[in-house]
């Protein structure tokens, strides 16, 4: 039986493009035939559950029923699980982790544990990885920086993103790329994985009509992000073979 | 069912003659095909929709949405030809957004057949933009254009590279003859009676050449 996976998408600050890289992520697995379930923690209603709602599921992370209803069926369901954390509940969320007993599973090696953090614009998104440093012993990390909507935000001091950047030993930092505005805009209507969006169908699989110059974008900017997973060898970390891909 | 063609005549100099190429390719497949669709990315030059308004329409490559508007008509298998104008300043967004979209791989996988004529200036610009699209396009399907009138004989020889249509330079008076809106080629080879003159024979000479690439073109498809 594979050790199960579970990757935590998050951040302490709203607006920041958890669920876009969630979504990422999705559409990664599945393109590398990994079996994977996600959980969309933005209860009652989900955002990722929008786009991927044959394998997500929404829950509340606050209670305990929804706890167990991911954490106890870690080993039962596909390998890989994906939660998005809904804004705020990164810290919280990972000390309840903690508490369960769940960190020191993962510092044992009974799972995998990982933790995209996705980064915000402000210095306040840096002291967050100050915060989140102290849950991290065990979990692979990866510092997240988001330019899909095209914010400047990177442009900080270096010396004082790395100042907080090494207090993680490990981290691994990625790079989302920005992609064109009316192409995101054009997905979040269609309401469809960006894989499905690129492949011109609809939720059921039957042929849209998107837009060739907009479905270009997104199979490029799609690439890319996929390059930054490759390059992080995402799918040795959940314990998959990197599948041929092919021109999706 | 065969692929249907677009023509993208480009350079990233001014005064070149691109709307020149573009007229003489747009009345060619309109007398060959009976039909030809014909866009203008010029804001800044001479404008082929003031030359061939019936049959030309206007787009620009400035915002998503005129990029849009203009690639999701030409990546059609429709059977009609295709002819843009691209304007030079238009030339780097355009080759940018073909790369970022993936044209030519998405061309292919829907019959569709772009034929980039590259007109050639000796200059270091155009150097720079051969050497991009050289980068950016498969050998047949790129093409350059070398205008006498513009190159005077002296074409680089970095462009030889690939296929090469050759332009003769017209006598300038001829040049402003042709140059007026109201003419056409196709016009005045029905018009002329007397096929010896140098009009005559410069625009047969043309209509030849174009013959010729279409006709390689279809043979590298088949």
């Amino acid at each position: 039986m594979a050790k199960p996976v579970v990757i935590v998408v998050g951040a302490d600050k709203g607006g920041v493009g958890k669920t876009t890289v969630s979504r990422t992520l999705l559409d990664y697995f599945s393109a590398n035939n990994v079996q994977t379930r996600a959980f969309d923690t933005e209860s009652p209603r989900g955002t990722l559950k929008r786009f991927h709602p044959d394998i997500t599921e929404i829950v509340d992370m606050t209670t305990t029923a929804d706890q167990m209803k991911i954490f106890d069926t870690l080993s039962s369901g596909p390998s890989v699980t994906v939660i998005d954390v809904r804004a705020g509940l990164l810290s919280p969320a990972l000390a309840s982790l903690r508490d369960i007993g769940f960190l020191d599973a993962a510092r044992s090696g009974q799972i995998t544990f990982a933790v995209f953090h996705i980064l915000g614009p402000s210095i306040a998104s840096l002291d967050e990885i100050a915060e989140t440093a102290n849950f991290m012993t065990g979990a692979k990390y990866f510092l997240v920086k988001n330019f899909i909507n095209d914010t400047q935000f990177f442009q900080w001091d270096q010396s004082t993103y790395n100042s907080y950047f090494h207090r993680i030993k490990d981290a691994t930092d990625l790079t989302i790329p920005k992609l064109n505005e009316m192409a995101y805009e054009q997905v979040e209507v269609s309401s469809v994985p960006f894989l499905k969006f690129v492949a011109n169908k609809l939720m059921n699989d039957d042929a849209a009509n998107y837009s060739f110059v907009l479905r270009g974008y997104v199979r490029h900017w799609l690439a890319n992000v996929w390059s930054e997973y490759d390059r992080i060898k995402l799918t040795d970390l959940v314990g998959a073979k990197s599948a041929t891909r092919g021109e999706k | 069912m065969s692929s249907t063609p677009v023509y993208i005549i480009c350079s990233p100099r001014p005064q070149v003659s691109k709307t020149l190429i573009a007229r003489l390719l747009s009345e060619f497949l309109l007398l060959k095909n009976g039909d030809v669709i014909s866009f203008d990315i010029n804001l800044k030059e001479p404008s082929l929709v003031d030359y061939l308004p019936r049959i030309t329409e206007t787009a620009d490559v400035i915002d998503t949405y005129g990029k849009m508007q203009l690639m999701d008509r030409v990546i059609i298998n429709d059977g009609v030809a295709k002819v843009i104008d691209l304007g030079y300043h238009a030339f780097d967004e355009f080759f940018k957004m073909c790369d970022e979209i993936g044209l030519m791989k998405e061309a292919l996988r829907r019959r569709v057949a772009p034929v980039i004529l590259f007109v050639a200036d000796t200059d270091r610009v155009s150097a720079r933009g051969y050497d991009m699209l050289s980068r950016l396009i498969p050998p047949n399907a790129l093409v350059v254009v070398d205008n006498e009138f513009v190159v005077r004989g002296e074409l680089p020889p970095a462009m030889s590279r690939t296929r090469v249509l050759r332009c003769r330079a017209l006598p300038v008076f001829l040049k402003t003859y042709i140059d007026r809106l109201n003419f056409s080629f196709t016009g005045y080879l029905r018009h002329e009676k007397d096929s010896s003159t140098e009009l005559h024979q410069w625009i047969r000479r043309n209509y030849t050449t174009f013959r010729d690439l279409e006709l390689s073109m279809l043979l590298q498809r088949s």
